[in-house]
């Protein structure tokens, strides 16, 4: 019958035999423990103060900021005044000193033109009789326009 | 630096770091190790009793000097081991004995038992024991820790760690016994 083991009798190895740490870990370790304790930055006073603020208090702070923001997006996303406002204020002159030095209207701004607002050209261009002739004579005569 | 001279120290923000920094110096050794037999791996060790200063840090100024410093300190150890070999079982959803046969893979991997054999079955045998039993078996039978001092650390009567040594003194004997065969 093969004897049974008795701790008492094994010889105790202390420490317990488990390989070493590696070299110079130990000298290392208090410099990277500290590198966790060392204190952080500290939170601005609002920061620290927010963090403590009841639930309801951050909650209600929080609507009022997006109120805010949505408020002042609506305010900055106006835009100028409407154009026929600004227009009324130009003077006649100067109007028409624009339009015929600087805009140039082409074909397609004609052609584009709705069909309910046909008579603006008589109301704004106001044109006699002869200036109507002598514009169409001055039109070359082209057989396939014909 | 004596404990009590670390602690007023610590009180002070002027010297704390130096006081924690004497702190650590003094007792890295014996808190690493008792928190590597009970983890076996090295990187482990090192992650727990990093994180074991770490709440010394924190609790330090509401620790009450009427236990000994390092008895705190090694509750705290304690403490960290077994939730992180809990914690370690509910991860992976591991019984009771397949965490004790991993930390058994890593020790057979270790040099410091290779050719012993029947170290290593005792080694073995060691890392079946139930967690707290194991802890206490350390506590007493490699660090020879007095059974008062271990029931401070670990929050149990010394009846009932005395009972529990003794059965897991019986339950080693049997275990190696048996692999002997």
């Amino acid at each position: 019958m093969k004897p049974s083991f008795r701790l008492d009798q094994h010889p105790r190895r202390r420490p317990q035999p488990l390989s070493a740490p590696p070299t110079g870990y130990f000298e290392q370790l208090p410099t990277r423990v500290m590198a966790q304790v060392a204190a952080p930055p500290q939170p601005s006073w609002f920061a620290a103060w927010l963090r403590q603020a009841p639930a309801s208090v951050r909650t209600g702070l929080a609507s009022t900021l997006l109120l805010g923001t949505f408020a002042a997006s609506l305010w900055l996303g106006a835009g100028p005044a409407p154009l026929a406002t600004s227009l009324k204020d130009v003077p006649r002159e100067e109007l028409v000193d624009y339009l015929a030095s600087e805009a140039r209207l082409d074909l397609t701004d004609l052609a584009e033109l709705p069909t309910s607002s046909l008579g603006i050209t008589t109301r704004y261009l106001r044109p006699s009789a002869p200036e109507l002739t002598s514009a169409l004579d001055a039109q070359p005569a082209d057989e396939a326009a014909l | 630096m004596e404990d009590h001279e670390i602690i007023r120290k610590f009180q002070d923000p002027a010297s704390r770091n130096l006081a924690f920094n004497q702190l650590v110096r003094k007792y890295q050794q014996r808190v690493y190790w008792h928190v590597r037999k009970m983890v076996v791996d090295h990187a482990d060790a090192d992650d727990l009793t990093q994180d074991v200063f770490v709440k010394v840090w924190k609790h330090l100024g509401d620790f009450r000097q009427d236990a000994q410093l390092f008895t705190w300190i090694y509750r705290i150890a304690t403490n960290e081991c077994l939730g992180f070999l809990n914690s370690k079982r509910r991860k992976f959803f591991l019984p009771l004995n397949d965490v004790g046969a991993e930390l058994a893979a890593k020790l057979e991997a270790d040099p410091a038992v290779a050719g012993d054999e029947i170290e290593l079955k005792l080694q073995k045998a060691i890392l079946r024991l139930p967690d707290k039993q194991r802890l206490v078996f350390n506590l007493r039978y490699y660090d020879e820790m007095p059974y008062e001092q271990m029931a401070e650390v670990t929050g149990t009567s010394v009846g009932a760690l005395k009972a529990s040594y003794h059965h897991a003194v019986r339950k080693i004997e049997e275990y190696v016994t048996a692999a002997d065969v």
